[in-house]
Parts: C-alpha cells; structure tokens; sequence
C-alpha cells in the first residue's frame, strides 16, 4: 500500500539554517501518527512542505503517490491546522462558510456541533477571538473538513485543558467513525500519547525516531533504588540518563525489560518504571538516538 | 462550483472590502464634491473634480489586500496558486466590469441633469473618459483592472520578500523608467515620443494600458509561482 505522505531525502534550508535535513518517512494510512520534537525542531515546515504551502529545497514530497505542488488533486483531500493560521477580515462564520465550499466532505453538523462545545461566537470578527478562540476555530475547521489527510499543528495553542480533552475526545470519536489519516504535530507529548498510534520524532531537522507507539512505550525504563543496587542491575546495559542522590540513584536505561529482569530488579527491592514517550523524548532530544549511543556516567 | 467561482466568492465572503468600501466611499466623495460646487457661487461652466480617482486607488489597495491579507486561509483551504491567481482575476474581471458599467450609467445621469444641476462633472474626466459611452466602459475597464491586477503583483512582492522587496521593486520600476528616457535622449528620438503623445488617442491609451495589464498579470503570476505561506 502506498504510503498517504512519503518523503526523501527532504532537505529545507534557509539561509545557513537548516530547517530540515534529509528526512526520508513514510506516514501511513489509516492511522494517528504523531510528529513529536521540540519548538524549532522543524515539525510546521515539515507539514508546510507537505501541504506545498512552502517549498523544499532538495529531496521529494509524495502526497497520496503524487508530488503536492500546485496538484489540487492532493490538496483537495487533506486538510492543514495551522497554530498560526493567519485569517483575512473574516467573521468566525465567515471562515465557516467559505471552508464549507471547499473541502467536499465537509460535514456542516460537526461544525457546529463544535462550534456550541468550544462556545465559539460566530458573528465575532477573528481578529477579536482570544488565542484559545482561534485554535478552537482552526480545529473546527480541520475536523468537520473530514479530509482523507489531516494534519494537525501544535493545534491547541492557548487551548485550557478542559478545552484541549474536549479535542482530543471529538479527534477520536469522529476518527473512529471516519478512519483517515492523522499526523498530529505536538509537544504536550503525555497528554497526546494514548491517541498516537505511530510516533515520528523530529530534532534540529532530522528525524530521530521512527517506530510504532507501543515499541516505543516499553523500549526504556528508569531504575530507581540504591546506588550500589542500581549499578549492579544497569551494567552492561545501555544508559541514557543517570542522576545520583546521596547513596541512591535513579538510571534511565535504553532496553526493553524482559520478565527475568523484573524478577531481578525485584530481589534487589529496586523500582522499575517504564519510561512515558514524552521523557523519551527528552532523552532522546539530549543524547541523539536512544539506541545509537552508549552514555556513560 | 468551479474552483475560480470559489475563489472569486471566497473573496466576497466579506464584502465590505472590495464592494461596500468601494462604492461608498467614491459616491461618499461626490457628495462632497456635490455639496462644496453647489454653494460655490460662481464656477466656469465645466468643472472638473477628478474626485473618482478615489475608486482608482481603491483598486489598487484591494488588489494588495488578495494577495497579502486573503492568502494564507485561501490557500489553506486546498486551492493551488495558479488557481487562486487566476480566481482572483476572475473576480477582477467582474468588478472592473461593475464599476466601469456605473460609471458609465453615472456619466449619463451626469449629462442628463447639466452636471446634477450644478455643473459638475464628478464622472466625466477630462480626456481620458470623456467620449463616447462605449469608449468610457473599455478605457474604465481597462484602468480598473490594471490598478487592481497592479495591487495584486506589489502584494504577491510583498508576501515574498517584505517591505524591502517592495522597495526594491519599485526602484527596479524606476530604473526601467530612467533607462527609457536614457535611451531616448541617446537616439535623440524625444522629438518622436512628442508627436507619439500628440497623435495618441484615447483608445491608442487603452490599448497601451491593456498592455500594461498583460505586463503586470504576467509578472504576479510569476511571483505567485514561488510565494510560500
């Protein structure tokens, strides 16, 4: 099957900035892939690119088996929320409307189902919404379109947690009912990572991890009791982090913990916790690829 | 509905912008102009305003205003360049089309009543679109939509490479202008441009402003080929 987004060798510099460096992934059908790194990481240029709103400078975009610029055959079937979708003098309903024209699947009754949820004004002009308004309207917009593609960046800026449940609530339920492909770009990693089903990570324009989400949830743990206990039970494993308190440490170490060592770190009275995918890519952001490097203290 | 229909329409969502603002403010500055001839006492019998350059400029700022402020949402909403580009001009098309019908059925009510009744001439410019009704719609038209499709290139500029690519545009238009007269002074043919404007006639000027629309249509839509958003 052909993968919805594929790329490579994608390369976008600008100036001597190297917004991305020759990222070769293949985003696949049918599921929720999150594309996960840090402010800067090069997350928004990735999906630009994707959505030919801005160009590569080397390297190939294939969207549903095409090359997206100037095809409205792609961009017709994916739709792109912006964190910083810039409106012109529009009116919420405005913006409403003229979504509705565009996207063929556009579905009129989730929209103003959302519109009551996020009790968004629709005879305010955008320019009067607060920050948390406006990603409300962009969500909106980008779950009623029910495009084959939605991309979805960092769309909760300013969002309160009680309307940030409410998203991910409404992204899962109407995904169930209409299966399509999500690529969900974020940094509030925990509070995303049940909803991932894939996870790509992206650091200083690279891509640094590429693996489904639930590999990933048991590929690190952390070791916590003491010191000489811990040392004894993480050598000859691969460390990412180690943090010493007085006579007890606490080792983040890059392995799947199989039965025989849970046993083991039980005898030894040590805690095991598995490592979530946000703290993963905090270690990861840090050292590089988890499993390429062996930190030492 | 076809994809420039939409375009055209996703434009007019607002419709203050490029019809209310427009009209009301051209008709708003000939009631003043009405108001200040009507107690003027004494006026020769033609008076000129020039008062509907206001819808002129007007274009030009929407023009600017589709390619700055409308872009990013429109191309957002799954349209390509070319046909947002192309959209817009369709939109163009129709308003210049619009306002130059107006101006037309203005001019006439104009004549009808002796420069409503005060003797002035607030539709009717001297020269240029003041011949036959026919030539009036062409030449408006025509002017009409090179303000706008002109607006719309110093937008696509502007979205491209901010007010430093703005300047530095028309300071190229600048140079173009001083290398013309260069050229004229070098071949002694300013003799020549003399009889050219002598002899011009109002259709020759929209002839050479249909040009210019040409001209600029060809270079926005070569900026809108690489504009990012």
């Amino acid at each position: 099957m052909t993968p919805t987004i594929s790329t490579t060798g994608l390369t976008r510099r600008y100036g001597d900035h190297l917004a991305l460096g020759d990222v070769s992934v293949d985003i696949r059908e049918g599921k929720i892939t999150g594309l996960l790194g840090r402010n800067g990481a090069g997350k928004s240029t990735f999906l630009r690119i994707v959505t030919a709103q801005e160009f590569a400078s080397t390297g190939s975009v294939r969207v549903f088996g095409e090359n997206p610029v100037e095809n409205e055959r792609v961009l017709q079937r994916l739709v792109l929320v912006r964190e910083d979708q810039q409106f012109p003098d529009f009116k919420v309903r405005h913006a409403l409307s003229a979504a509705s024209w565009f996207y063929p699947n556009w579905d009129a009754e989730l929209a103003d189902t959302l519109l009551r949820d996020f009790d968004l004004p629709t005879k305010r002009p955008i320019k009067k919404l607060s920050r948390g308004m406006r990603s409300a309207l962009s969500i909106t917009i980008g779950l009623a379109a029910r495009a084959e593609l939605t991309l979805l960046d960092e769309p909760y800026a300013g969002l309160d947690a009680v309307a940030r449940q409410l998203f991910y609530d409404r992204l899962l339920d109407d995904y169930s009912a209409h299966p399509r492909t999500v690529l969900l770009s974020t940094h509030l990693i925990d509070e995303v990572a049940d909803l991932l089903e894939h996870v790509v990570m992206i650091d200083k324009g690279r891509v640094v991890l590429d693996a489904p989400a639930d590999e990933l949830r048991g590929s690190a743990a952390t070791v916590s009791g003491p010191a000489t206990a811990v040392e004894s039970f993480v050598a000859g494993r691969r460390v990412l982090h180690r943090r010493k308190i007085g006579s007890r440490a606490s080792v983040t170490v890059a392995d799947a913990l199989d039965a025989a060592a849970k046993a083991r770190a039980q005898a030894l009275h040590l805690k095991l916790e598995p490592l979530s995918l946000q703290q993963l890519m905090v270690h990861t952001s840090n050292t590089g690829h988890p499993t390429a490097e062996e930190a030492s203290a | 509905m076809n994809t420039l229909v939409k375009v055209a329409r996703y434009h007019l969502v607002d419709r203050l912008q490029f019809l209310v603002l427009p009209v009301g403010v051209t008709l708003f500055a000939f009631l003043v102009n009405l108001t200040i001839f009507a107690v003027i006492p004494e006026t020769p019998e033609e008076n000129y305003s020039g008062g509907l350059f206001t819808l002129y400029v007007f274009m030009l700022v929407c023009g600017a205003l589709s390619m700055t402020k409308s872009l990013p949402f429109g191309l957002a909403l799954g349209v390509s360049r070319r046909s947002y580009y192309l959209g817009t001009i369709l939109l163009v098309a129709g308003l210049a089309a619009l306002y130059a019908v107006g101006i037309v059925v203005f001019q006439a009510i104009e004549e009808a009543t002796g420069g409503w009744g005060v003797g002035l001439n607030y539709f009717r410019v001297p020269w240029l679109l003041n011949g036959p009704w026919y030539l009036t719609l062409l030449t408006s038209f025509v002017l009409l939509t090179l303000m706008f499709v002109y607006g719309m290139w110093y937008g696509l500029i502007y979205r491209r490479a901010a007010v430093v690519g703005v300047v530095l545009f028309a300071a190229a238009q600048v140079l173009v202008l001083v290398g013309g007269v260069l050229l004229l002074s070098w071949t002694d043919s300013w003799p020549k441009l003399g009889t050219f404007f002598s002899t011009l006639t109002v259709g020759g000027v929209t002839g050479v402003l249909a040009l210019l629309v040409c001209v600029a249509g060809a270079g926005g839509f070569a900026t809108m080929r690489r504009v990012t958003v």
